[in-house]
């Protein structure tokens, strides 16, 4: 147990080292960056409440190229160690496929997570510059971003163990968008009046991943309080969910012929 | 006889190209084993199977059917990795790192723990000559040092069985020397060695048994020695005055192959019919200038046993 936790640290570490490595990371994070700062001049077009427009702006920015940057970064991460080969030297050590897709997740969540540290800091000093409250309620939903990130990231690696980064990134996308309409995809159901279409709909929400459940925009922005359950509930949901896609990108890729 | 190290029982193995339906079988219920300390070469024509085999036996492709075991393991278990090293043709590592971390990542990988990793790590960089160059970014290395430093990791975790696709291919005289003298220690060292290569050359140099792949099926399974020696024995036969008659004659009854200028003509002919044709030579007038045994080289003896399989590819 303690080699298999110490192969998966090891792995995740390179994954790191070979992420920061990439052109598309820093550019997303540029535009992240630049998103956040020009808030401040669309928040000055406003007459009124342009502190809550600065963090409007500031969260959708993180959201938006925290997003893209787990996609669009992580589903090429399994694709180029197959393309490169260098997948035969690591899998010809005692290191198991379960483990070599939770070091993957692992060092592609922890690049995440670093780059969302990154917009955070720019976001909180923005607020901060323009006298917008920074609250604990801020700080809560940022770290929700970074368990709906968690998910993404998840998604992202279970797409990327069995096809090519492009259908990866599209249907990773999908699934996103998917994700972030499955409470209205189970409203519609439960409206229409009929009941094949209700089960359906609610068959959609559970099987889909419920990523309005990490948004805790509007409650920031507005000082509204934060339960501790409304912060606790998500993560955990969150762990749980992503923890069933790494196995089941696990399990596809044990199964997959490495040609 | 040493232990089978090494056990392939009767694997076939179908691929499904693109979104077809029908299966492309490569390997044919093939068979062979590698026994303790020897180098083994697995000799065969590009898509041939030779590496599909090496994938099964390192668990990276799953065979149809049939068994394959390395040191008692069945290789979908990850386990006796420990004791195996494998280095894939034309190697790829991050070429972010040096020689040194790319190793010290490996041996992380391959449980080595500790001050033995780093001591480990640097007498492999000194065995394969790259002690000088262990702190400059892979990116920077040439294909002959990419080879040394895939033997590196390969060795990393002291294994005791080592893998080799294509060890030598693409490398210059100097390069296939060194790899050569590399793999030649390896077997000093008491490892065993499975080499998967097309380069005849090498197999005669190096190995101990072959197994020769033609189609997707073993053609022969033995010794490298036994097999050169099983060819047909040829002898040149150096004649001088051989006149044009007598050297129509000797063609046509014993199938000499007749090459020569002016009135020396150089006859190969099977060691069987060397008297005869001498006899014969020397009756029409001829003078004998030389007899010397012809020895058949890996490569013909394998190329007629790729013949007789009719195709080099796998199908």
């Amino acid at each position: 147990m303690i080699d298999s936790c110490l192969r998966i640290a090891t792995l995740a570490e390179n994954t790191v080292r070979q992420a920061i490595r990439s052109r598309l990371l820093y550019t997303l994070l540029f535009f992240g960056l630049v998103m956040i700062a020009t808030s401040v001049a669309v928040s000055s077009l406003s007459y009124v409440e342009s502190e809550r427009i600065v963090q409007d702006v500031g969260f959708a920015a993180i959201r938006i190229f925290g997003v893209g940057i787990a996609i669009f970064v992580g589903v090429g991460l399994i694709h180029d160690e197959i393309e490169r080969r260098t997948l035969y030297t690591l899998l010809s050590k005692p290191v198991s496929r379960m483990e070599f897709i939770a070091g993957k997740y692992l060092g592609l969540l922890f690049t995440v997570w670093i780059q969302l540290a990154i917009l955070s800091l720019a976001f909180v000093l923005v607020s901060l510059a323009v006298g917008a409250p920074v609250t604990a309620s801020l700080f809560a939903a940022l770290g929700l971003i970074g368990a709906e990130l968690m998910v993404v990231v998840a998604i992202a690696t279970f797409f990327s163990s069995f096809t090519t980064p492009m259908l990866a990134s599209l249907m990773s996308v999908g699934i996103f968008v998917a994700g972030r309409l499955s409470r209205d995809i189970l409203q519609l159901g439960q409206g229409s009046g009929d009941t094949g279409t209700a089960a359906a709909a609610e068959a959609l929400y559970r099987v889909l991943p419920d990523l309005e459940a990490f948004d805790l925009t509007v409650q920031a922005v507005h000082g509204l309080p934060i339960a501790d359950a409304d912060v606790l509930l998500p993560l955990a949901y969150g762990i749980a969910y992503s923890a069933v896609l790494v196995m089941a990108a696990a399990w596809v890729f044990e199964r997959r012929d490495l040609r | 006889m040493a232990d089978a190290i090494v056990k392939v029982e009767a694997i076939v193995k179908d691929f499904r190209p693109g979104l077809g339906i029908r299966a492309k079988r490569v390997l044919h219920g093939i068979s062979f084993e590698v026994r303790e300390g020897e180098i083994f070469g697995f000799v065969g024509p590009n898509g041939a199977g030779k590496t599909t085999t090496l994938k099964i036996l390192m668990g990276l492709v799953r065979p149809t059917s049939g068994k394959a075991s390395v040191l008692g393991c069945p290789v979908r278990e990850s386990a006796f990795r420990r004791h195996v090293g494998f280095l894939p043709e034309n190697p790829y590592f991050y070429d972010f790192l040096t020689a040194r971390e790319i190793l010290d990542f490996y041996a992380k990988l391959s449980g080595v723990r500790g001050a033995a990793r780093k001591t480990r790590v640097s007498s492999l960089l000194e065995w394969v000559g790259l002690e000088g160059a262990a702190d400059e970014r892979l990116r920077g290395f040439s294909k002959g040092m990419l080879q040394r430093v895939g033997i590196a990791q390969a060795l990393v975790h002291d294994p005791k069985v080592i893998f080799l696709d294509e060890p030598m291919s693409g490398l210059d005289p100097i390069g296939r020397v060194a790899i050569r003298d590399l793999i030649l220690g390896l077997r000093a060292e008491g490892k065993t060695v499975f080499m998967n290569t097309h380069i005849l050359s090498d197999v005669e140099t190096t190995c101990d048994r072959v197994a020769i792949i033609a189609g997707g099926r073993i053609r022969y399974e033995g010794r490298t020695r036994a097999f050169l020696d099983g060819a047909e024995r040829l002898s040149d036969v150096v004649l001088a005055r051989l006149d044009a008659v007598c050297t129509a004659r000797l063609e046509q009854r014993y199938e000499a192959l007749v090459t020569g200028i002016g009135d020396r003509a150089e006859l190969r002919v099977r060691e069987k019919d060397v008297s005869a044709v001498l006899a014969e030579a020397l009756r029409a007038g001829a003078e004998v200038i030389s007899v010397t045994p012809y020895r058949v080289s890996l490569e013909e003896t394998f190329l007629a046993a790729v013949a007789s399989s009719g195709t080099g590819e796998a199908s």
